[in-house]
C-alpha cells in the first residue's frame, strides 16, 4: 500500500512540473529544456528562504513567484527575438539557459547537498491501510490534487483559458481577435515556470537537493509529455500516475536498473505511439 | 583546399616553435575534438537534424578502441578503424529508430537512446566498462618503430587525422550526395519530388557522421590513454552542439572555429573564475540569438564588407 502512496505523490509532483512544460509548448512550441533547471531553482530559492525565516508555507508561496520572475524575463528577453526561427535554435536556448542556471546555483549555494525539512504540522507518521506513511507524503497528493483541480478548472472553464486553449490551436487568428498573443505567451511561460517552481519546493524535503537533480527530473517530465502527448494536459496527468507508479514499484525491486528502464520505455513509446498513448488524434498544423 | 593545406602546412609546422608539451596536448585535444565537430556538422549543418545523440557514438568508438588495444597494443590502426566502424553501425541503429520521428521528437530519441547507452554503460554494465571510473591503461600507439607516448609526435599523428577529416568533409560536401544532404535540408518535400531518396540519405549521412565520431573517439581514448562512460554522457553531445553552433554551421571551417573558441574560452575562462561554465552559457545564448550563423558568418559578412569597401 505504501508503494502506491508514494508512486501516487510521485505522480503528483511529476504532473505539475509536466503541465508546466506542456502549457508551454501548447502555446510556444517551445520544448523547454530548462524546465528542470527551474524547478531546481525554486527548490533552491526555498530552502533559502527556510533557512532565513523557518517558514516553509511562506517559502511555498514566495519561491514560485520568485522563479516566476526569472522566468518572465528568459522569455521576453531570449525566447521572444526566437519564435520566427527554427524551432532548434530554441532548444539550443533554453539549452544555454540550463548552464546559466546551473551556475547561478553553483555559485550561490555550492557544491554541496542541501536539505528542507518538512514543515512541522507534516514531519509524523501515520498508519494508513496496515502501513506507515510519512505525513509529508500525503500532503503533496492532498495539495497536488487541489492544484490540479485549480488548473483543470482555469484552463477549461474560464475565459483566461480559453484565450490559452484558442492561441495554441491558432495564435495567428487569437491575435486577429485583438488579443496581444506575445503577452499571452509571456503570461503562460510564466505559471509554467512556477508550476516548476511549485514542484521544487514541494519536492524540497522528500530529496536531497543537488546540481544533478535537475536532469534526473526533466527526463521523467518529457516521458510525462511524451506518454501523454505533448501540449495535452488531461494526458499528462496519465502519464504522470504512470511513470509515478513505475517509479515506487521500480525503485522496490530493481534500483540498478531503474533509468535504463524509464529510458528503454520512452524510446519504445516514441517508436510506437509518438503522438501520445492518450491523444486520440494528433492536430494537423 | 588551399585554405586546408594552408592550415595543416601551419599546423604542421608548429611542433618546431612550440616546446611546451602541455600546450601540444591542448591543440591535440582542439583537433580531436574537431573530428567530431566537422562529422557531427554533417548531420546538423550540411543535413538539417538536430541530433541530440552524438555522444553515443563517440563513447561507443572509444569504448570499442579500448577493448582491442588493452588487449594488444599493436592493433592500432586496426583498432581506429573498428571504432569508426563501430561509431557508424551505432549512428545507423539510432538513426534507423529517430527517423521514424520528425522535428523535436526526433531530438528527443536520439538523446533517449544516447542516455540509455550512458546508463548501460554507467550500472549494468560496469564489469565491462569499468563505469565511472573507466578503464586506464589504453595505450598510445607503436607505429612504424616509433613511440607515440611523446605528445609533439601524437600531435602529428592527430594532424594527420585531422587532414583527413577536413579533405573528406570538403569532397563529401561539394559532391553530387553532398549536394543531395543540403537538398534535404533547404526543402525536404522538393528534394523527395526530385527523386532522391530523402530517408537513405539522411541515413547516410548519419552513417559518415557516426563514423567520424568514433574515429574521434578512439583518438580521444588514446590521447587521454583512459576511457570512461563520461563520454557517452549527454553533456558531450551538448558540447559538440554549442561548439558547432558557435562556429557556424553547414560550413567547413566553421565547426573548426567554434571547437578552438569554445576550448580556448574554456581553458582561459576555467583557469581565471569557477564559473566558466555559466559564462559559456551567457556566451551561447547571445550567440544564439545574435548570430545564428555563427562566428563564420560574422567574419564572412565583416569581410564581405570589406571588399565592398562599404556597409551593405
Amino acid at each position: 500500500m505504501s508503494v502506491v502512496l508514494i508512486g501516487l505523490s510521485i505522480g503528483m509532483l511529476l504532473f505539475l512540473l509536466a503541465a508546466g512544460l506542456t502549457l508551454v509548448f501548447g502555446l510556444l512550441g517551445v520544448v523547454n529544456f530548462a524546465h528542470g533547471s527551474l524547478y531546481m531553482l525554486g527548490a533552491y530559492v526555498a530552502f533559502q528562504l527556510v533557512a532565513w525565516t523557518g517558514n516553509f508555507w511562506l517559502a511555498l508561496v514566495i519561491a514560485p513567484i520568485v522563479v516566476g520572475l526569472v522566468g518572465g524575463v528568459l522569455e521576453y528577453f531570449t525566447l521572444r527575438p526566437l519564435y520566427g526561427r527554427d524551432p532548434a535554435y530554441q532548444l539550443l536556448l533554453t539549452f544555454g539557459c540550463i548552464l546559466l542556471i546551473e551556475e547561478f546555483i553553483r555559485m550561490v549555494w555550492g557544491v554541496n547537498f542541501k536539505s528542507i525539512s518538512p514543515p512541522e504540522a507534516f514531519a509524523g507518521t501515520t498508519e494508513l491501510f496496515g502501513s506507515t506513511v510519512t505525513d509529508y507524503r500525503m500532503f503533496i497528493i492532498g495539495f497536488g490534487a487541489l492544484l490540479s483541480v485549480a488548473l483543470f478548472y482555469v484552463i477549461e472553464r474560464t475565459r483566461i483559458g480559453i484565450v490559452v486553449r484558442a492561441a495554441s490551436v491558432n495564435s495567428a487568428m487569437v491575435s486577429c481577435l485583438g488579443i496581444d498573443v506575445g503577452k499571452v505567451r509571456t503570461w503562460v511561460f510564466v505559471v509554467g515556470t512556477m508550476l516548476a517552481a511549485i514542484s521544487g519546493v514541494v519536492a524540497g524535503p522528500l530529496l536531497p537537493l543537488k546540481l544533478g537533480m535537475s536532469f534526473s527530473i526533466i527526463i521523467d517530465c518529457f516521458m510525462v509529455v511524451v506518454i501523454g502527448g505533448l501540449g495535452n494536459i488531461r494526458g499528462a496527468i496519465l502519464g504522470a500516475m504512470l511513470i509515478g507508479m513505475t517509479r515506487a514499484v521500480g525503485q522496490q525491486f530493481a534500483a540498478d536498473w531503474i533509468f535504463l528502464l524509464t529510458y528503454a520505455l520512452l524510446i519504445v513509446t516514441l517508436i510506437f505511439r509518438p503522438e501520445g498513448l492518450f491523444n486520440v488524434k494528433g492536430r494537423q498544423a | 583546399m588551399k585554405r586546408i593545406l594552408a592550415l595543416v602546412l601551419l599546423l604542421g609546422l608548429a611542433p618546431l616553435v612550440i616546446k611546451d608539451q602541455g600546450l601540444l596536448y591542448f591543440m591535440t585535444l582542439i583537433m580531436i575534438w574537431c573530428v567530431f565537430a566537422i562529422g557531427y556538422d554533417l548531420v546538423f549543418g550540411v543535413t538539417g537534424l538536430l541530433s541530440f545523440g552524438h555522444a553515443a557514438f563517440l563513447g561507443v568508438g572509444s569504448y570499442v578502441f579500448a577493448f582491442i588495444v588493452i588487449k594488444n597494443p599493436a592493433l592500432f590502426p586496426l583498432a581506429v578503424i573498428a571504432a569508426g566502424l563501430a561509431g557508424g553501425a551505432v549512428a545507423l541503429v539510432v538513426a534507423a529508430l529517430a527517423l521514424r520521428l520528425s522535428g523535436i521528437y526526433f531530438s528527443l530519441m536520439t538523446l533517449a537512446i544516447a542516455e540509455l547507452l550512458f546508463f548501460a554503460a554507467s550500472s549494468p554494465l560496469r564489469a565491462l566498462t569499468g563505469g565511472e571510473d573507466g578503464l586506464t591503461g589504453v595505450p598510445r600507439p607503436r607505429l612504424f618503430g616509433l613511440d607515440f607516448v611523446d605528445d609533439a609526435r601524437f600531435y602529428l599523428l592527430v594532424l594527420v587525422f585531422f587532414a583527413l577529416a577536413l579533405y573528406v568533409s570538403l569532397r563529401l560536401r561539394n559532391s553530387p550526395f553532398g549536394q543531395a544532404l543540403k537538398g534535404v535540408k533547404m526543402n525536404e518535400v522538393r528534394t523527395d519530388q526530385v527523386g532522391f531518396n530523402v530517408k537513405r540519405l539522411k541515413l547516410a549521412a548519419f552513417a559518415v557522421s557516426g563514423v567520424y565520431s568514433g574515429v574521434a573517439g578512439a583518438l580521444l581514448g588514446s590521447l587521454m590513454q583512459f576511457v570512461n562512460s563520461q563520454g557517452l554522457h549527454w553533456s558531450t553531445s551538448g558540447d559538440v552542439v554549442i561548439m558547432t553552433l558557435l562556429g557556424g554551421i553547414g560550413t567547413l571551417f566553421g565547426p573548426v572555429l567554434g571547437v578552438v573558441v569554445f576550448e580556448v574560452l574554456k581553458e582561459a575562462l576555467s583557469s581565471r573564475t569557477v564559473h566558466w561554465y555559466g559564462i559559456l552559457g551567457l556566451i551561447f545564448i547571445v550567440a544564439t540569438i545574435y548570430m545564428p550563423n555563427g562566428i563564420h558568418g560574422v567574419l564572412a559578412s565583416a569581410r564581405a564588407r570589406l571588399i565592398k569597401g562599404k556597409k551593405p
